[in-house]
């Protein structure tokens, strides 16, 4: 009986932050990750960080093929920053033929917010940075 | 790739984009095969190699956007931008205070120009440095510096010279040179003295050449070293198509390279 109650901890645990530092920060960032996806052309945003992550898409078919493209440019950007010796990567932005995506850090935490091809990448930035 | 007419205007260019651009700390272009053009220091060259290793599953992953047409990286300290031009990637690297503007405006519109005006002057050399098929010569014929090669090879290639001879409407094409990165091959069945490439990159060659077997291949490394071993098709489908070679530690080692770097590989007509 104990044992089947740790169970269910667990799962709560899985589907909840854990870490109660990084919930304090992500709870700044998620009010203001909402209101960018209010923004005409953004399609949704992931918010990640080390234990936890947020992920909201209008199309949720795509939700992997988005999750592996922002830990793929994340991990891109580390490796060109230490290449070329760039500092901290500020953000990166993604352009497609049929869409586009902006990566930054804040904290600890990753945000990569996708848009649609008209989207005005660096509009969204300094929403980013004003908010 | 890197003798043909192609990659010599545009190292041209580059090497002229950085004369009129100081600020550009690193300048190339590759292409997702593999192919890298880079100016004539030769840390830019590996830079370019690294570059095209790191950004090979952006490339790869953002195809869900309809494949990347650009990508600006910006750090504390500088900015790397990669732009679609053709078949190519351009990717220019600049301090924090360049004139980022200048550079994009001057690399945007001479790069492009110098690609359409290289289609427009030699539409008979394709980019791979392969003549047409109506060319009876090679416009661009690889330049290999020579290698130590058996007895018995020199005797059977001399011996297929007589017979292209004797019929000239049968002429091979000059072996075609194609560039890859270097990556390990583990595997508990995989052999120390034979190389894997894509099955892609076997199939052109087969086409090339039909009826001609092509087990082996020269592998050329940028220093100069050179080796002749098998080569069979990559078994691990997630290094297919990224212009990678396996190469087995003991060949890697007698050539002195390692994973990440770029060699040249011919293929041996038998």
């Amino acid at each position: 009986m104990v044992k089947q109650k740790k169970n269910l901890q667990e799962t709560a645990s899985e589907l909840e932050p854990i870490a109660v530092e990084s919930a304090a920060c992500e709870n700044n960032i998620r009010p203001i990750l909402e209101e960018i996806k209010k923004c005409d052309g953004v399609i949704g945003y992931i918010l990640r960080n080390t234990t936890s992550a947020t992920i909201d898409l209008n199309d949720p078919t795509k939700v992997i093929d988005y999750a592996v493209l922002s830990s793929s440019t994340f991990e891109a950007s580390e490796q060109l920053s230490e290449l070329f010796d760039l500092g901290k990567a500020k953000n990166i932005i993604v352009e497609g033929k049929d869409g586009k995506t902006l990566h930054l850090s804040v904290g600890e935490n990753n945000i990569s917010i996708f848009m649609e091809k008209s989207a005005d990448a660096r509009k969204i930035l300094e929403k980013m940075h004003s908010s | 790739m890197e003798n043909d007419v192609y990659s010599f205007a545009l190292r041209n260019t580059l090497n002229e984009i950085t004369n009129a651009c100081p600020d550009i700390q690193s300048i190339f272009l590759f292409k997702e095969d593999g192919d890298i053009i880079s100016g004539e220091e030769k840390a830019q060259e590996e830079a370019a190699v690294h570059t095209v290793d790191a950004l090979d599953d952006v490339l790869e992953k953002a195809q869900t956007l309809g494949g990347v047409q650009n990508i600006i990286l910006e750090g504390t300290k500088g900015t790397v931008n990669v732009s679609r031009m053709n078949d190519f990637y351009l990717v220019t690297v600049v301090p924090e205070k360049a004139d980022l503007e200048y550079v994009n405006t001057l690399t945007n519109v001479l790069v492009p120009t110098v690609l359409k005006l290289l289609e427009k002057i030699s539409p008979a050399v394709n980019r791979d440095g392969q003549s047409e098929p109506e060319n009876e010569e090679p416009t661009v014929k690889p330049d290999f510096k020579p290698i130590e090669e058996s007895t018995e090879e020199t005797a059977e290639k001399h011996e297929e010279h007589e017979v292209s001879e004797a019929s000239p409407e049968r002429i091979l094409p000059e072996p075609q040179v194609n560039q890859f990165i270097v990556e390990n091959v583990g595997g508990l069945f995989s052999s120390s003295d034979t190389v894997r490439i894509d099955s892609d990159t076997m199939s052109q060659w087969t086409e090339q050449y039909e009826d001609k077997k092509i087990e082996q291949a020269t592998i050329e490394t940028f220093g100069g070293k050179s080796v002749h071993c098998k080569v069979k098709p990559i078994r691990d489908s997630k290094y297919e198509g990224k212009g990678i070679i396996q190469i087995p530690e003991r060949i890697q080692q007698s050539l002195e390279i390692r994973k990440g770097e770029l060699v040249r590989v011919k293929p041996i007509i038998e």
